[in-house]
């Protein structure tokens, strides 16, 4: 059966040529566009992992009143209590400028055993970055005023950054270096991974370390944790307190679900146009490929007409037809996913392998799906043909 | 002679009006047919339409750089030493102490990184973009003034506190009022006297757009003083006539050279003044251009998105040359030549091309004004650039030839009885 089938496939290899480079080329579009979406959900799927309603930030520009690290301290301690102070807050959090939900990364060199780890996030933060923003503390324990005076500087990983380097084994206590093998950093505690630019985006490896006595010269940032009630009002007489106290700084407050909201949409507008673009190409290309495969069935009546004269039912008629066409996708799809397993194997694009394979599996589907149904209605056409009728016109 | 013309264009525009008919006929006949095609040439045309029309907003618009051809943009100076890179915008000192010195250059344009700030009018909070610049950044720029005018060399020498604000800055501060010049608005904790209301520039014009505009020497942390290379500047740089650019720009690059080092672990410096397209889409990578980086990305997408659509066609048109050889057969049987027969399908394939164009084109109009309506980016008024639809309308020609024509002419060449045996 296939052997015939094969036969009738190459005895028009020229047109079939055509239709299945088209195939192949829909398969590398909805391929691409399908990897795009298993991503996307991927990540969406995973815990944000911290709590953003209620958090403002404030942005001021550090201008260094005093080159003494000791009043500097004392300076930003105050504004500190000053804020605490006002009932309608329940944290302060000084923070290096990755704040969640924006672009700013900081990376630097880290390395364990050797290992380089690339695509670090370093966030450098206060004693109540945890309690501000409501994080999972996963082992170990958060940053205290202990970590002021130790041999090596502390650290607290991410649940991805654990996984990745030591999987199930414990990560508590293990050493980590930095640039030039000089610096060493002691895991002491895990955070669930935090989705820092928003749901669509992967958490990534990421290290925390402690603001240190010299911090203030150069920090920028600090978060506020609000209580629900906190409105415009209680907002503008925030803002005169800090701009009132930093008179050389320009200061301005943000707030973290007004920053997730417009991350997010970064995200999801080039999503939407692709799935738009993608929709406008499997339309065009399914009314296509029903159009070529209805013109072949009324093409080949005369064959059609004979294959029922000598008693094949409408039945396998039809299915001959759609077996054709699925055989043709075939072709495609093993040429297409030749290429597509290529993104896993050279690890393109640094996207997980099983995405490209979900994204493999997901088009190949898709695509049999589309050349079934656009086969279904000529191929059942063709069942209805009468022999009588169709050998008479010949 | 006159008349023996009159006679041919007669005759020519029977025979065309013929084709047009047939080829009418035709179409309607395979309405299923048509529709496909009509279908991927309008939808294909529509996407490209309205692709070009951002680009073309986003980087074509040039409210409020009308100078751009006569101008070059400074936005990125790099710092290179042994296994250590450093780079990011220049500092307002840099371009008013050492880009000033250059000759070719007759006037330039300094202003700042736009950054947020809010202020509080009535219980309710606005977040306002500011941009410090200097005098001749409004001499070199042409902003629409919907009233009063900016601020000059004066007002900025005396470090006057007067802004210029955007029109929709206007409405949300003060509301629905004819005029606020003379007015006062806070920002950052400052009252500052609006001297000017300008037309908006929308956020992605990132080099010019702002909310409030404001003298640089107001700068509350006064880093225009920072005697450092880098810092939150951009410079537009203006000459006297096009022909000065590539003179400004080897100027600039002498310039760079001869810069003493920061720091000791520099050993070289990086910074071009480049024009507007360039600058704009800088990868802030030395190594990479930003111009040949976006090109390829573009480029990429329109062959895959035009491949489909281009396949589809060229498919369905080589499916449809069977039919097509009986009714060649026919005609070539009751007289009908090689050259009418040919005539007769470029017609009907500048028919569909044109009809898919019409639709492609009504229905960009109709994306774009949704797009505009749905305001996603404030202030880019997106519209069809008609270059575009011209060569998107060339290129389904061209493939609608190629795919229809060329096989129909060969086939025109067959005898006729090859041609009606093919049924």
């Amino acid at each position: 059966m296939f052997k015939h089938l094969f036969k009738l496939i190459w005895n028009k290899k020229k047109q079939n040529f055509l239709l299945m480079s088209e195939i192949l080329v829909s398969f590398l579009v909805i391929f691409a566009v399908f990897t795009l979406l298993v991503y996307y959900y991927n990540n969406y799927k995973k815990p944000m992992g911290f709590d953003y309603k209620n958090v403002w930030i404030v942005n001021y520009n550090n201008v260094e009143n005093t080159k003494n690290t000791d009043s500097l301290d004392l300076y930003y301690e105050t504004l500190r209590q000053t804020i605490l102070s006002m009932p309608q807050v329940s944290g302060v959090s000084f923070t290096s400028d990755n704040t969640p939900f924006t672009q700013n990364t900081n990376s630097g060199e880290i390395k364990y055993n050797g290992q380089v780890l690339d695509n670090n996030n370093w966030y450098t933060v206060d004693d109540d970055y945890l309690a501000v923003l409501n994080m999972q503390l996963l082992q170990g324990r958060w940053f205290n005023k202990t970590d002021a005076v130790s041999k090596y500087k502390p650290v607290v990983i991410n649940s991805d950054l654990k996984e990745k380097v030591f999987g199930n084994g414990p990560a508590l206590g293990k050493i980590f270096t930095g640039y030039d093998d000089k610096d060493n950093f002691k895991v002491i505690g895990v955070v669930q991974s935090l989705k820092m630019k928003g749901d669509y985006a992967p958490a990534g490896i990421g290290l925390y370390q402690r603001t240190d006595t010299g911090s203030y010269h150069w920090l920028g940032k600090f978060m506020v944790k609000v209580n629900p009630g906190a409105d415009a009002t209680f907002e503008g007489r925030l803002y005169k307190t800090l701009a009132n106290y930093m008179k050389n700084s320009d200061v301005e407050i943000e707030h973290l679900t007004d920053k997730r909201k417009s991350i997010n949409y970064f995200t999801l507008v080039p999503i939407i146009v692709m799935l738009i673009v993608g929709c406008f190409l499997i339309i065009n290309v399914a009314l296509g490929l029903f159009g070529v495969l209805w013109y072949n069935i009324n093409k080949r009546k005369g064959e059609i007409g004979l294959r029922r004269a000598i008693g094949a039912s409408g039945q396998s008629v039809s299915s001959q037809l759609v077996a054709e066409a699925l055989i043709l996708a075939t072709f495609s799809l093993i040429v297409g996913a030749f290429f597509a397993v290529q993104f896993p194997i050279l690890n393109l694009f640094d996207l997980p392998a099983g995405v490209y394979i979900a994204a493999i599996i997901l088009s190949v589907i898709f695509i049999y799906l589309l050349v079934l149904v656009c086969s279904l209605y000529p191929g059942r056409q063709a069942a209805a043909i009468l022999p009588a009728v169709a050998l008479h016109e010949d | 002679m006159a008349h023996r013309f009159n006679n041919r264009v007669l005759k020519y525009s029977i025979m065309l009006k013929n084709y047009f008919k047939i080829a009418i006929a035709v179409l309607r006949r395979h309405k299923f047919f048509t529709f496909i095609s009509l279908f991927g040439i309008s939808f294909t045309l529509t996407i490209l339409l309205v692709l070009t029309a951002f680009i073309d907003k986003v980087v074509g618009d040039n409210y409020p750089d009308k100078k751009r051809d006569r101008s070059l943009y400074v936005s990125r100076l790099s710092e290179e030493g042994k296994g250590t890179m450093s780079s990011g915008m220049v500092s307002f000192y840099f371009l008013d102490h050492y880009v000033r010195s250059l000759k070719t250059p007759t006037d330039i344009a300094i202003s700042s990184v736009f950054s947020g700030t809010n202020t509080y009018v009535n219980d309710k909070k606005i977040a306002v973009n500011y941009k410090y610049t200097n005098a001749a950044y409004w001499d070199i720029m042409e902003y629409d003034f919907v009233e009063g005018k900016a601020f000059d060399k004066q007002a900025v020498a005396n470090a006057e506190k007067v802004a210029v604000i955007s029109e929709d800055m206007k409405a949300e501060y003060f509301g629905d009022v004819p005029s606020v010049v003379g007015k006062y608005i806070e920002a950052d904790n400052v009252k500052y006297r609006v001297i000017g209301v300008v037309k908006n520039v929308p956020i992605t014009s990132y080099m010019t757009y702002s909310d409030i505009y404001l003298p640089y020497t107001v700068a509350k942390d006064g880093n225009f003083k920072d005697k450092g290379y880098r810092g939150g500047y951009y410079g537009i740089l203006l000459a006297a006539s096009k022909s000065d650019l590539s003179k400004m720009h080897n100027e600039y690059e002498q310039m760079v050279q001869k810069l003493p080092m920061e720091a000791k672990q520099y050993n070289k410096i990086y910074s071009h003044a480049d024009p507007y397209i360039a600058s704009y889409v800088d990868t802030g990578n030395e190594n990479q251009s930003g111009v040949v980086l976006v090109l390829t990305i573009l480029s990429v997408f329109v062959v895959i998105f035009m491949l489909l659509p281009t396949l589809n066609l060229v498919n369905i048109n080589i499916t449809r040359i069977m039919e097509r050889s009986s009714e060649i057969g026919v005609r070539k049987a009751f007289g009908a030549s090689s050259k009418t027969l040919v005539y007769q399908f470029i017609v009907e394939n500048i028919i569909l091309t044109l009809l898919g164009g019409l639709i492609g084109l009504v229905l960009s109009f109709i994306v774009i004004q949704v797009i505009n309506s749905m305001n996603l980016i404030a202030n880019l008024e997106l519209s069809i650039n008609f270059m575009v639809l011209f060569i998107g309308l060339l290129v389904c020609l061209v493939f609608g030839l190629l795919s229809g024509v060329y096989p129909a002419w060969r086939m025109s060449k067959l005898n006729v009885v090859t041609a009606l045996k093919a049924q």
